[in-house]
Parts: structure tokens; C-alpha cells; sequence
């Protein structure tokens, strides 16, 4: 009960604080890209967490859902809201076909391929121009604001909208966790081949979280691309700013709970920022060598991520509170 | 923001949380300061780390030079003298971040312009958020794009990519003829970005004009680490002059490989990593007489340029050139609307013609804007690499020298 009043006022607090920033600003935009990754990282936690799958190619679906979205307003005028599930569908295939041949792989070897299915991709849409615009990119047209066509003159909706997202995943993740699912994706992760005895069919098990973070992924490729506006082969299919970035964010939040991804990306991203804004007007590049020590130091600090912080914090307050 | 963290804060921590909040409170003190003399914010976002740090670090370098002449000078007259006050910022190489950092500087900064940002893709997210937002916007990345979108507050100082493709062919075959060489069989190899795409299809455009075959027409991706088998089709295709379109490392590799291989057809470079001191640094003698195609050339106005390599030791590099030429006409726009606001300014470059200045420094000596904010008097320019300076050798009316045809 107590759980469920401090997870409501989280969302309480989270609900409101967009109100706070200006609806034009700057903050709002780091806010609404902080939920966004908090999302992709707990999708990626999924496959990542659960499964104990490590991939560094969730960019391939990210992608596939922000070109999927983008060309069928461009060509079609199809509302993105549409074009999100159509995208959706697109990733959920690709993760199958991926997943197929990789989900034997283990540790090192699948975080290869996935990084190498992450790579082709960005080839694929740099190469084929008459559907992707090629290396130039696509901007999201700008379309009269409503509701329907997902188009908004601020940032407010597209905070919003983010956050329903975090939390719809979060709910996703969290339910497969306690679902007799979990139980077998936990299973496989002690032992592939004890679980296998007692009967678990590991490939398949495997393959429905691929599927399903392929399709999440994908569809949040969708809000990407109507937050950002414009984006290139590079910007989506990155792997250094999306796929690893992703990955990054959860392991730092702490990987396999629901709410390591959500703080990973609220320190990531809004220092990242900060970062940006305090030195880059200095030295080149000084920016980025600040943010990398600064990540460093944190892996030193916390190996097993932020969630043991959270953890002891938690643990301090009913200790206070029992006393 | 810093207030709520030392409200928040327990008493243990207290020294920990003031550090903090002044780190935090640091930029908003130092604008408050800088407010009293009025100065006038102008946005400077360029990768300044990545793959492309150099050339925005050059594009810096041009900006700060003349913004530091004017202040010298008195600053902006009609607004009593204020002072400009730039605010750099670092896109890296995602447009993404460069459209956040746009979004910083409009409403953190409250810039009256942004001048950026080097890269197409990062110039065509920035402007995403300028439209939007209707900050004018002062470029000199090259795609077409930047000003076929029929936005309204974008500046393209110099020709498009497909001017800039078809001006790299067209003075080739001139040149060629002017030393009686005749050219029927060229090669084209180009990085897969947008610049090199839309550079190669200008290219491409041009040569079917004029009836030329393309023996070789190759898309490498950036960042490529061998070329021999580039070169090793290059060789095969017979072609008599080759155009790679590249920036700087793709650049070195792929010239060195041909000349090591004792290919020595003429090479016409794209501009970007052709005509900057690198490229010949990089490859010494073999630098020696590669043509490039360039927006503008620092020969054409030595009077000015030579400034900025007293000041940073190197030639005026094209991009900080046409930067300062940016920043230039946007001080003048400044003057004339005697207001720092943004759609003062934007109403006063749109189709206005902006004459003296760093403007003389443009093919053309002076700069105006069309309705699509396209600079439609800048021509591009062939320069050669002539011991270790770039000599413009094309058009005839501007050349500083002639051309050395070797075929």
C-alpha cells in the first residue's frame, strides 16, 4: 500500500514538473529527451535485464520507427500516431528476423552481431535515397498543430506524451518481470542449460522479449522523430548515441530493475547537457572529456549502478521511519 | 534551479551544495553582468568535438576575429556602441544536440542571431528550431536543402552543394582547354554524407551536360581506412581527371594512395578537406597542384585575411572566411535596423545587398540575399595548391594566377 502512495506521488511530482519549465524553453526540450531515453533504456532493459541479452543494436528499430512514421506522413500524410504502430509493426519483424539467428549467441558474441545489425541498417537508409532521402535526412513536416496529427507549436504536449510513454513501459517491463515469464527469463539467466531441463524453451522465451523491445523501441523512434524534427541515418542509427547510449543509461541506473534506467537517464542526459553548456565555450572537446571523467568516476563509484544508492536511501527511511 | 538544490539541502552538505549552486549559478551571474553594458548576444554553435572539430574550431576563429574588431572598434554604433558578445557552444556531431543547443542559446542567452554550424545536417536541425522560434539564421554549410525548405529566417552565404558540383566540373573542362587538353572520361568518388551526395549529384549533373562519361562514379563512407581499391578502380577506369569529394582524413589517404600508385591525373577536390593548411601539412609535395573547388579563397582579399593569419598563424581557411563575412553582414543588418531584435534583423537581411567590410572578400565583393535567404552573388572559385598556399586560378576574371594543367 505504502509502495503504491510513493509511486503515485513520483508520477504526481513527474506530472507537474513540466508546468514549472518554461513551454518554449530550453529545460522543457532536456526534459522531454530525458524521459525519452529513460523509456529507450527501459526497453532496452528488457532484452538487456531480463533476458541478460546485451544489445548494442537497438538503434536498428529506433530507426525503423522514426523513418517508418516520418515517410508516411511525408508521402502519404498518414498521422503519426498511425505511422507509430506501423513502425512498431516494422521493428517487431526485425527483431524476429534478427534475433532468430543471433539469439544463440551469448555475452561478447551477440552484442557483436546486434552492433553489426545496428550498422547495416544505417548503410541501408544512407544508400537507399528515394525512400530515406539518403545522407541528407528528413525533416518532419510542419503541419497546422492538433491533436490528431501529432503536431504542436510546444514542447509541453511532447513532455507529456514522453512521460506517458516511460511509464506505459515501465508497466510493460515490470509486468514481465513478475509474470510467469519473468520466472523463466530469470531461470535462463542462472543456467540456459538447467532451464532447458526443467523443460523452459529458452529460443522461444528469448525471442517474445526481443520481439516486444524491438516494437517499443520502434514505436518511441516515432516521438523521437517528432521532437527532433530533422534527423539522418547518423542520428538514428548511431551507435554511440543511441544503441550504446541506451545500453549505457540502464547499466548505469542499475540493469534488470524498473527503476535503474529511470535514474540513469536522469543523470545522463541533464548533465550532459550541463556539461555542454558550462565548458563548451572553452577548449574543444572539453565538454565531452569532462562528461566522460565524470562517468568514470560514477562506474567507480557505484559498479552496480545508481539503483544501490536508491536502495540504501530506501533502506535508511524505513529504518527512521520504524524507529 | 540552484535555489530549490541549496533549500533542499541537509546541513552535513552545506559547503558540498553552495559549490554547487555558484558552479550552477556561475553562467547567470556572468550574463548579469555582462547586461549592464547592453551587449548585443549573437550564437555561435560549431562541432567543436568529433570528426569535423577542426573545421568548426577554423570557423571559430574567423567569427571571433572580427567580432573582436568591431568591439575594438567601438562596437555597434546605432546601438550606442554595444559591445557583441558571443556565445559559443559545442554541437558535436548529432544533430539533435546541435537543435538542444539552439534551443539553449535562444532562451537562456536570448541571442539576436545564431551563425552555424559548419555541417549541413547540424545546420538544418538548428534551423528547425530557429524557424520556429524566428531567429535569423547565417550559414555557409553548402546542401541545398538549407534554403530549397522555404524557410524564412535561414542565410546561405555561399552557392549550393549542386552550384558548387557543377562549377567543380565546368571550370575543370575550362581550365583543361584553356591548356589545350581535352577531357571525354572523368572519375567521381564521394563520402556518403550529405555534403558529398549533394556535391557528387551537381557533379554528375554537369557532366551529362556537358557529354561527358563518368568512368567511375563511387560513394565510400566516411572515415574509410583503405583506399587502394578506390584507386585500383580509378586506374582501371581510364578516366582522365578524378573529383573526390571528401573532408580531411578520406582526403589524405585518397591522394596519397593515387599519387604513390603514380596516378597523376589531374585531382579536383571538393573543397572541405582540400583547402585547408592540413591537407597540404598532410601530404607535402604530393599536395602540389590538386585543384579544389571553394566557395571563396583568402587570395581573393589579402588585405583582409592576412589579419587572421597574423592572429592564428595559419591562411584564412574558406569556412572562417565566409563566417566572418556571415558575422559581418549581420552586424551591418544590426546597424541598419537599429535594433537587436531578432525579426528587426531578419527584415533587415532579407533581400537587402550588403556592400564593404568582409564582404569584399566574396566572389562577387559584396553579398545579397533572395527571397529563400540564398546569397545569389557568391560564385564559386578553383584554387591549386601552389607551394603550400592556395592560388585562385578560375574564374579568369578573379584569378591570382594561372592554372598548372598536367594530364
Amino acid at each position: 500500500m505504502k509502495r503504491w502512495i510513493a509511486i503515485l506521488a513520483v508520477i504526481a511530482i513527474a506530472a507537474v514538473l513540466p508546468l514549472l519549465l518554461s513551454p518554449t524553453g530550453y529545460w522543457i526540450r532536456v526534459l522531454t529527451f530525458t524521459l525519452l531515453f529513460a523509456a529507450m533504456a527501459q526497453v532496452w532493459n528488457i532484452i538487456g535485464g531480463l533476458a541478460n541479452q546485451t544489445s548494442l543494436g537497438h538503434a536498428a528499430f529506433f530507426g525503423i520507427g522514426a523513418y517508418t512514421s516520418t515517410i508516411l506522413v511525408l508521402k502519404f500524410g498518414i498521422s503519426p500516431w498511425i505511422g507509430m504502430f506501423a513502425g512498431g509493426f516494422l521493428g517487431g519483424i526485425a527483431a524476429l528476423i534478427i534475433a532468430v539467428p543471433t539469439m544463440r549467441l551469448q555475452g561478447h558474441y551477440f552484442a557483436l552481431a546486434t552492433l553489426a545489425f545496428g550498422e547495416v541498417m544505417r548503410v541501408i537508409a544512407n544508400v537507399w535515397t528515394s525512400l530515406t532521402g539518403g545522407p541528407v535526412g528528413l525533416s518532419v513536416p510542419f503541419v497546422p498543430p492538433s491533436i490528431a496529427a501529432y503536431s504542436f507549436k510546444q514542447l509541453l504536449p511532447h513532455a507529456y506524451i514522453a512521460l506517458i510513454a516511460l511509464i506505459i513501459v515501465t508497466v510493460i517491463f515490470e509486468a514481465i518481470r513478475r509474470s510467469a515469464m519473468g520466472y523463466r527469463l530469470r531461470a535462463i539467466k542462472e543456467n540456459p542449460a538447467a532451464a532447458e531441463v526443467i523443460g523452459i524453451d529458452t529460443t522461444k522465451v528469448k525471442l517474445q522479449t526481443a520481439v516486444i523491445s524491438g516494437v517499443l523501441m520502434a514505436m518511441l523512434g516515432t516521438l523521437y522523430a517528432q521532437v527532433a524534427v530533422f534527423f539522418d541515418p547518423d542520428t538514428v542509427f548511431s551507435a554511440a548515441s543511441i544503441s550504446i547510449r541506451v545500453a549505457l543509461i540502464a547499466i548505469l541506473g542499475g540493469v534488470g530493475t524498473a527503476i535503474g534506467p529511470i535514474l540513469g537517464a536522469l543523470f545522463i542526459i541533464p548533465v550532459e547537457e550541463l556539461m555542454n553548456d558550462l565548458f563548451s565555450s572553452g577548449a574543444a572537446g572539453l565538454s565531452q572529456l569532462i562528461f566522460g571523467v565524470i562517468l568514470i568516476a560514477v562506474i567507480l563509484w557505484r559498479p552496480r549502478g545508481f539503483i544501490t544508492v536508491f536502495d540504501s536511501l530506501m533502506a535508511r527511511f524505513s529504518n527512521k521511519a520504524r524507529s | 534551479m540552484s535555489k530549490t538544490t541549496s533549500h533542499r539541502g541537509g546541513l552535513s552538505r552545506r559547503s558540498l551544495l553552495a559549490g554547487t549552486a555558484s558552479l550552477l549559478a556561475s553562467p547567470m551571474i556572468v550574463s548579469s553582468a555582462r547586461a549592464q553594458a547592453k551587449p548585443v548576444n549573437i550564437g555561435v554553435i560549431m562541432p567543436l568535438s568529433g570528426a569535423n572539430a577542426q573545421f568548426g574550431i577554423n570557423s571559430r576563429n574567423g567569427i571571433e576575429l572580427v567580432a573582436d574588431e568591431i568591439n575594438a572598434a567601438g562596437g555597434i554604433k546605432a546601438l550606442g556602441g554595444a559591445k557583441i558578445n558571443l556565445i559559443v557552444a559545442d554541437a558535436t556531431s548529432t544533430p539533435t544536440t546541435a537543435g538542444t543547443v539552439a534551443q539553449r542559446l535562444i532562451t537562456q542567452n536570448e541571442v539576436t542571431a545564431i551563425l552555424g554550424a559548419f555541417a549541413s545536417s547540424l545546420t538544418i536541425a538548428i534551423s528547425e528550431v530557429t524557424e520556429r522560434r524566428d531567429i535569423p539564421l547565417l550559414t555557409m554549410s553548402f546542401a541545398d536543402q538549407i534554403t530549397g525548405r522555404g524557410f524564412k529566417n535561414i542565410f546561405q552565404i555561399v552557392a549550393k552543394a549542386s552550384a558548387l558540383g557543377k562549377a567543380q566540373l565546368d571550370y575543370t573542362l575550362a581550365i583543361a582547354r584553356a591548356s589545350g587538353a581535352k577531357i571525354d572520361k572523368i572519375a567521381i568518388m564521394y563520402e556518403d554524407t550529405a555534403y558529398g551526395t549533394a556535391q557528387a549529384a551537381g557533379l554528375r549533373a554537369a557532366a551529362k551536360a556537358a557529354n561527358i562519361d563518368i568512368a567511375m562514379d563511387d560513394a565510400y563512407p566516411l572515415g574509410i581506412t583503405d583506399t587502394t581499391p578506390l584507386i585500383n578502380k580509378l586506374r582501371a577506369s581510364g578516366a582522365q581527371a578524378v573529383f573526390p569529394v571528401s573532408y580531411l582524413n578520406d582526403s589524405l589517404l585518397l591522394i596519397r594512395t593515387m599519387r604513390q600508385q603514380r596516378i597523376t591525373i589531374p585531382a579536383i577536390g571538393g573543397a572541405a578537406g582540400y583547402v585547408i593548411p592540413d591537407f597540404e601539412k598532410g601530404l607535402g609535395e604530393f599536395a602540389e597542384n590538386v585543384l579544389s573547388i571553394a566557395p571563396a579563397n583568402y587570395d581573393l582579399a589579402p588585405d583582409l585575411t592576412e589579419r587572421f593569419r597574423k592572429r592564428f598563424g595559419y591562411f584564412m581557411v574558406h569556412e572562417a572566411l565566409e563566417h566572418a563575412v556571415a558575422l559581418d553582414v549581420l552586424v551591418q543588418a544590426i546597424e541598419k535596423a537599429k535594433s537587436a531584435k531578432a525579426e528587426d534583423v531578419t527584415m533587415a537581411l532579407r533581400g537587402a545587398k550588403f556592400t564593404g567590410g568582409w564582404t569584399k572578400a566574396m566572389t562577387g565583393g559584396a553579398v545579397e540575399f533572395d527571397s529563400t535567404g540564398l546569397n545569389t552573388l557568391s560564385v564559386p572559385v578553383m584554387a591549386q595548391w601552389r607551394n603550400k598556399e592556395l592560388v585562385t586560378v578560375w574564374p579568369k576574371d578573379v584569378a591570382k594566377g594561372t592554372a598548372v594543367w598536367k594530364s
